[in-house]
């Protein structure tokens, strides 16, 4: 109902700056999610949005409205119209669930309790909740009950803050289709903040990779994931294999062998970034693992393996790189620590201009992160 | 889960020992017979004095829920200059001993010494506990929960109706609870005051000679008030025992800005501070300028010394013996509920069921019969004021002790400490602050009493407070200006300490 704009946002906590100058623009009806570790300044964000903290410079414009311009215009958050679901949903323990959805209704409406009981529905949850206390909740519905209560009133914009942390993965995944479905049935624009890669892919039309208060990147989550701008942005948004080598003529050379470059255009040293999932596993000498692929003659030693149900990730110890890589593929097949097996990688990778020169006989620890570079899970 | 047996024993006995003195009351009133208690309750005043008292309380109770959740709500939600001076200038009246205070109003005006007299001491003296308990709760209030509202249109007065008032219920409730069972009860606060209540005619019933079991029989309508009051306060509070759903935002909440409201509302507290404690300073100032005008005041200052010691000695046994009888109270009463876990709870609110002569003396009557080891002794002495201000201690142990994860103790207990090693090596290190505030709490009311230290103060020992009554009854007012002096010194004391610890806990700083 309303296209949300912020530009250039600068926000600080006495001399430290927490926003460096964020840009975000969210379209009309679409969910943009934040992805920043703990500390990166993505709550900030929000409350800045939300009128709770007056950012240093900078405006915020929901729809038409400008409510808030440094040194200017600062509407107070009760008079923005922004719907908040607050980490593990700050439901009012002396209301009961219906009285809570209803809360910033009109009186009138909150007398006849019809809306309350829609939005009820809407958010998956059936008209008997509404007599119910939130302490006789699960995590899961207190986090419905909550967006239902941001949605009630019909803000353009509702803003969300990690509303999914602190529940189990089964539960997750059903809260966020509940979550988007009544998102997308009222057609409010909305912006997730959260430090969980996955959620943020899968729930955002776009994602935000902020990063020690500056947003370095905001793209559809393919293209975020597989052409992200920085080393910083591809490590955050996924494991990384990250390798040396000499780009050129489209192509690159590393140690996996000559890659072809998603963007052609890169030429000098580079570090090359291959997703774990790109590189395909073959027995050395008993044929296939993986499916497809052209062998690239690159053998690795297995070191070590994790299994993770539908996936596993291999470890593996390259001949001639001093740090080790790993390599995610699917299946049941997956080889056992000390068998040799040849690497295939599947598809085109990133590479980033200004890689160090590569010492090979004496690796610095950091020279050594260079090489592995996993983000955290 | 069953209650823990050994936990609940321990908090029945305390509960006992704090219910005996009224024991003892009932038993003196029986001795007494019929006929001397008829006489002293029929006297013809009685129905006034019941009057005067529970009026008293209808006004100061609502008077002070009023000023504490005002003043918490502007210390810990709006930028008002000087937040911290203002708490601490806000807590500061409990730190004078109401019988100053009294003297102070009284020497004012005459217009003061009647009902609105009393009502204004009391209610500037006890509204400091209200603010107390409410500025922690707000301190601990998720500040999501005030930013939800505010997101969903609500302005700062339709929150604070709405979310910040239902939320801070319990909390008002227990603090309003105090203040009406502790003016019920009320003397000190009257003794310049011409101004009679139960408690001053059942004082004057001593002291005129009259029988004990009169004065036992007339104070026994006091714990009817008390008893009724507990029981109407249970239903009010009903379900209000909000738990919070969740840990919530660790961070501060967005305080209002005040802008033009800025000047009104600093008017205000400075006026609250000018009247509840300005006032008994002004008239210490007095006195002193009265003493450097009269010369030859300094006579009775050789008692200062040894009057000091005792009181602050007598107030950490006090404090000490106090924490320890609230300990397993506040325990039981935050990790578990029900209506035993309750009724233990509220049963030490029985400390407020006599006035504290009454209850002084029904101590001392009781020691006398069955523990002549202790009469006589400070020892007697301490275990009343223990006993008298348990309630208190266990109120702000509560606070503390309910922020602490009961996860911490769980875990204790499966790395093999049992129930008191844990509450030795988990719940008594992160509690500190707690326990420093209630025993701080405890060492500042010990400092202002004065009646249960005149009926047990071994012969021989004075307080700060016994001396200062001797010398304003033979009206050697420069006489006593320096030991009310040192009264308000060593209460301020307290009060710094009891602001930067009260329903905190170790570790977790402002939340």
């Amino acid at each position: 109902m309303a296209e949300l704009r912020c530009q250039q946002i600068w926000a600080s906590y006495g001399e430290r700056d927490v926003l460096s100058g964020v840009g975000l623009v969210v379209q009309d009806g679409t969910l943009t999610a934040i992805l920043g570790r703990s500390g990166s300044g993505k709550t900030t964000l929000l409350r800045v949005i939300m009128g709770f903290i007056a950012q240093r410079r900078g405006t915020v414009t929901v729809g038409e409205r400008l409510v808030a311009q440094a040194g200017g215009v600062h509407l107070p958050p009760e008079k923005r119209s922004v719907g908040y679901v607050a980490q593990e949903g700050a439901l009012y323990s002396h209301l009961s669930v219906g009285e809570n959805v209803s809360f910033g209704l009109p009186r009138r409406e909150r007398k006849a309790s019809q809306r309350a009981l829609e939005v009820l529905e809407l958010v998956g949850l059936s008209r008997r909740y509404a007599g119910r206390r939130p302490h006789e909740l699960s995590g899961g519905e207190q986090r419905r009950v909550a967006l239902a209560r941001a949605l009630a009133p019909r803000p353009p914009l509702v803003l969300l803050d990690e509303p999914f942390s602190g529940l189990d993965a089964a539960l997750r995944a059903e809260t966020r289709a509940a979550v988007l479905s009544a998102l997308a049935s009222q057609g409010t624009t909305a912006v997730l903040v959260t430090h969980d890669q996955a959620e943020a892919l899968s729930m955002g039309r776009e994602v935000g990779v902020l990063i020690s208060g500056r947003l370095i990147q905001t793209a559809a989550p393919a293209e975020l994931y597989r052409n992200p701008a920085t080393l910083d942005v591809a490590r955050f948004v996924g494991e990384a294999v990250v390798l040396p080598g000499r780009a050129g003529e489209g192509i690159v050379a590393c140690p996996l062998g000559d890659l072809p470059l998603l963007d052609r255009d890169v030429v000098g040293p580079v570090e090359t970034m291959i997703r774990p999932e790109q590189i395909e596993i073959r027995r050395a000498r008993t044929g296939a693992l993986g499916s497809g692929g052209g062998a690239t003659g690159v053998i690795a030693a297995v070191t070590a393996r994790t299994f993770y149900g539908p996936d596993s990730v291999v470890h593996l110890q390259l001949d001639g790189v001093p740090a080790p890589i790993s390599a995610r593929i699917l299946g049941h097949d997956v080889p056992e620590p000390g068998e040799r097996v040849e690497l295939a990688v599947v598809g085109e990778v990133v590479a980033y201009p200004g890689a160090p020169p590569v010492p090979v006989d004496n690796p610095s620890p950091e020279h050594a992160a260079l090489y592995s570079g996993s983000a955290p899970r | 889960m069953p209650l823990p047996s050994g936990l609940v024993t321990i908090c029945i006995a305390v509960a006992v020992i704090v219910a005996l003195p009224v024991a003892v009351t009932v038993v003196q009133a029986l001795q007494g017979g019929v006929s001397a208690a008829k006489t002293a309750i029929t006297a013809s005043a009685t129905p006034t004095l019941f009057l005067h008292t529970i009026e008293l309380a209808a006004v100061v109770t609502p008077a002070c829920g009023a000023l504490g959740l005002a003043t918490a709500w502007v210390v810990e939600r709006t930028r008002v200059p000087g937040r911290r001076l203002w708490a601490l200038l806000l807590v500061a009246p409990i730190a004078v001993p109401l019988f100053v205070t009294s003297y102070a109003w009284a020497t004012l005006s005459s217009s003061l010494t009647g009902f609105w007299g009393a009502a204004g001491i009391v209610t500037f003296s006890y509204y400091p506990i209200v603010f107390l308990l409410l500025a922690a709760s707000l301190r601990v209030m998720d500040p999501a929960l005030e930013e939800t509202a505010r997101s969903l249109g609500l302005g700062a007065w339709r929150t604070f109706l709405r979310v910040v008032l239902p939320q801070l219920r319990a909390a008002l409730l227990g603090g309003m609870l105090l203040v009406v069972l502790d003016t019920l009860v009320e003397f000190d606060a009257f003794v310049a005051l011409k101004f009679q209540t139960l408690s001053v005619s059942v004082y004057a019933q001593y002291q005129l000679g009259f029988s004990a079991a009169g004065a036992a029989a007339l104070s026994l309508f006091s714990t009817l008030l008390c008893v009724v009051v507990l029981l109407g306060e249970s239903r009010l509070r009903g379900g209000a025992n909000y738990t919070r759903i969740s840990h919530g935002a660790r961070r501060g909440v967005a305080r209002y800005r005040l802008g033009r409201a800025t000047a009104p509302v600093l008017g205000g507290l400075a006026l609250l501070v000018a009247l509840s404690f300005g006032i008994p300073l002004g008239l210490l100032a007095h006195w002193f300028a009265q003493g450097g005008r009269t010369a030859g005041a300094p006579a009775g200052i050789g008692a200062l010394w040894p009057a000091t010691v005792t009181t602050v000695l007598l107030g950490v046994a006090s404090a000490l013996v106090a924490v320890l009888l609230a300990l397993p109270v506040a325990i039981l009463a935050v990790r578990r509920s029900g209506g035993l876990v309750t009724a233990i709870e509220r049963s030490t609110y029985l400390s407020f069921a006599l006035p504290d002569l009454v209850a002084a003396i029904a101590i001392a009557y009781g020691a006398s019969h069955v523990a002549h080891l202790v009469y006589g002794t400070v020892v007697l002495l301490v275990l009343a004021e223990a006993m008298l201000f348990v309630p208190f201690a266990v109120v702000a142990l509560r606070g503390t002790i309910g922020l602490i994860e009961p996860s911490l103790e769980d875990s204790s207990r499966a790395l093999g400490l049992g129930p008191l090693r844990t509450l030795w090596r988990v719940t008594v290190p992160l509690a500190r602050p707690g326990l420093a505030a209630a025993g701080v709490l405890v060492f500042a009311f010990v400092l202002g009493d004065l009646s249960t230290a005149q009926v047990l103060l071994p012969a021989g020992l004075t307080t700060l407070g016994t001396q200062f009554w001797a010398d304003t009854g033979t009206v050697a007012f420069a006489a006593a200006a320096p030991y009310a002096a040192v009264l308000i010194v060593l209460g301020l004391i307290a009060t710094y300490v009891l602001m930067s610890r009260f329903g905190r806990v170790r570790g977790l700083g402002e939340g």
